[in-house]
């Protein structure tokens, strides 16, 4: 078995050394998780266009050691970029700085890290992202009833999570702006669907009036959704959510089917990661930037359909 | 005799693995094979370290027949203590006892844990599968509730905490604790009564009790150890990741128990060596590496592994009947 399984890893290794390829090593944080499964799909497509370049991802798991011997072994292939989607910031910090130093161009995705160890960081802003859902619920409670207030729940992610506590940062600053805007619950539901139900099943039973549920993530948002049509409640308020992702499993899609309201789109931030990373390999003269924010977008009803086509990958 | 072959074939295993890993090894640009680097070599010293300063611990309590199924946990615990107490305790105190006082502080934490499973495992005569699985749940609640579920960053400043960091996170400072954690549990069990003890009631705890072996407290003892290397291995997590962080260490018992099991110690314990387990983690450092090297994909690397895993113990068990 180990000489069959030696041969087949053998024969693989001899035919990636014939052609010369230049090889973008792509260390992501955690394949489980829909976003990042995105990212993964995005990326893979969109290298696929450039017949010179070959990708390689790595799946840490969700855990911070095994991220930092990933990206040790990518450093030791030299490939000519390293892209990171580091776990979490402190513990990549110091192996990119290495990547740095051994002259690897190094994309940081989405996530920061403690020190700028790398050549570009291309990510979003989720204060910003809570800001616009905040907005989204003030205009639609003031649809409501002639003036802004109202009832909220919102749907907390896992605790300590940078995009958990700015989503609800960017929104709290706006609903703080209304005294009439309350937050009823905020039960916490780690980003899982599942959980989400089950906390809201909770709140519906102790809350009488609620008119916004707000998840920090579609699938939490879905959860609530779930949890108040089992009581048929589910027509007494909106559910807005954040994420976005295309696909038949995505939060666009609960758009398109009437169960959100609205969702904002984080972005997966692999386009532009790409374009850069292109850049560097093919352009001599390109100077990456350091800093690239890619700004959010809201889906409605109205431009759901669109935006399904345009972040759906694959087809 | 047994135990000599039992031995050998982890050994064989290993080379064969290293044998592989060297001939299918891409090569880097000056033509040498890129696992062979130095570099490359302690970097697997330096990512098993961990998981295997735990399963040294672990092979002790496999020997008695029990498990421990905290050590995760108990990880996460000594890491996020380790970085409270670099960061937010003690204010006054000089950096080498600073530092000292927090990996004490760790480390005395989590081995007390280690104790109590002990204590509940002897005393209460409760599976240890089951007391262990309990403190794996209520250590990584503990672990979450001191920290409130935030990741207490240990920074790259100028300060104590980021000098902690600095020098725990050095390659020949977590590989040497490794080497002397082996060599230490080693001695511990191939050439002390506490060792014969740990392997008798394993074997047979009713003869080891007629025999009036102390099976209570070579019990409280073994799982103290189990608690001291995590808590431990807690405090390198910490430097090498520069954070305290509560989530840390999630399914590494499983890892663990898995380098115990592949170095030729079976669950139900009694038979069993340190030089195996130390053979088992190698192997799978080894195995991870070549793997990552060739870009193997990750999920087809998992499939590798368990294949590996059972090939592993499937082969031992063979020999051991027919010998």
């Amino acid at each position: 078995m180990a000489a069959g399984l030696g041969a087949a890893l053998f024969a693989t290794s001899c035919a990636s050394g014939e052609k010369k390829q230049l090889v973008v090593a792509f260390s992501q944080a955690n394949n489980a998780e829909p976003y990042r499964a995105a990212q993964n799909a995005l990326m893979a497509k969109l290298f696929s266009q450039y017949a010179d370049v070959k990708l390689v991802i790595s799946d840490a798991q969700q855990d911070n050691s095994r991220q930092v011997a990933q990206v040790e072994t990518f450093i030791r292939q030299k490939p000519g970029l390293l892209i990171v989607a580091p776990n979490e910031r402190a513990a990549l910090t110091a192996v990119m700085g290495q990547a740095m130093e051994s002259k690897i161009p190094v994309i940081c995705l989405e996530r920061d890290i403690l020190q700028p160890n790398y050549t570009s960081y291309v990510h979003s802003d989720n204060v910003a992202i809570g800001r616009q859902a905040g907005m989204f619920i003030v205009d639609h409670l003031t649809k409501k009833y002639g003036r802004p207030k109202g009832q909220i729940v919102a749907m907390r992610g896992l605790l300590g999570v940078e995009g958990e506590i700015n989503r609800e940062r960017g929104a709290k600053e706006v609903f703080d702006q209304y005294p009439e805007i309350k937050i009823i619950a905020d039960p916490v539901a780690d980003w899982i669907q599942a959980k989400a139900k089950d906390r809201m099943t909770e709140v519906l039973r102790a809350q009488p009036r609620i008119d916004v549920v707000y998840g920090h993530n579609d699938p939490m948002a879905v959860g609530a959704y779930l949890a108040a049509k089992e009581l048929n409640r589910e027509k007494e308020m909106i559910f807005v959510g954040v994420d976005g992702l295309g696909g038949p499993a995505g939060g666009i899609k609960k758009v398109m089917d009437g169960i959100l309201a609205a969702t904002f789109v984080y972005p997966l931030c692999v386009d532009k990661a790409v374009e850069i990373a292109n850049r560097i390999l093919h352009e001599p003269r390109f100077n990456a930037d350091n800093d690239y924010t890619i700004d959010s977008i809201m889906v409605t009803p109205e431009n759901a359909a669109q935006m399904y086509e345009k972040f759906t990958v694959g087809n | 005799m047994l135990d000599l072959l039992r031995r050998a074939q982890s050994l064989a295993a290993l080379s064969g693995i290293l044998l592989l890993a060297i001939l299918i090894s891409p090569r880097a640009a000056d033509g040498s094979r890129i696992f062979l680097q130095p570099g490359n070599l302690t970097d697997i010293l330096r990512q098993i370290s961990l998981i295997g300063i735990i399963a040294l611990a672990m092979t002790f309590v496999i020997l008695t027949g029990g498990i421990d199924l905290s050590v995760g946990s108990l990880l996460a615990l000594s890491t996020t203590l380790t970085a409270m107490a670099l960061t937010r305790a003690w204010p006054h105190a000089y950096y080498t006892s600073h530092i000292l006082g927090a990996i004490l502080a760790a480390v005395a934490v989590s081995t007390l844990a280690g104790a109590l499973n002990g204590a509940i495992v002897s005393a209460l005569r409760i599976q240890p599968f089951i007391v262990t699985l309990a403190s794996m749940i209520g250590v990584r609640g503990l672990a979450k509730w001191l920290s409130s579920n935030e990741n207490i960053d240990i920074g790259f400043g100028r300060d104590l905490a980021a000098e902690f960091a600095a020098v725990f996170r050095e390659k020949a400072i977590v590989i040497g604790s490794y080497a002397c954690a082996a060599a230490l549990f080693w001695i511990l069990l191939a050439r002390t009564v506490f060792g014969r003890h740990v392997r008798a009631i394993g074997d047979n705890e009713k003869a080891a009790q007629y025999a009036g072996l102390p099976i209570r407290r070579t019990k409280i003892w073994v799982y103290s150890l189990s608690g001291l290397l995590s808590g431990f291995a807690g405090v390198l997590y910490a430097a090498e990741n520069h954070q305290g962080n509560p989530n840390a260490g999630v399914a590494y018992e499983l890892d663990a128990i898995a380098a115990v099991v592949i170095g030729g110690t079976p669950l139900t314990g009694g038979k069993g060596s340190i030089s195996g387990t130390i053979m088992g983690t190698l192997i799978m450092g080894v195995l991870t590496n070549m793997l990552r090297l060739n870009n193997v994909d990750s999920n087809v690397e998992m499939m590798i592994k368990a294949v590996i895993i059972v090939l592993a113990v499937a082969v031992q068990r063979g020999r051991n009947s027919i010998s």
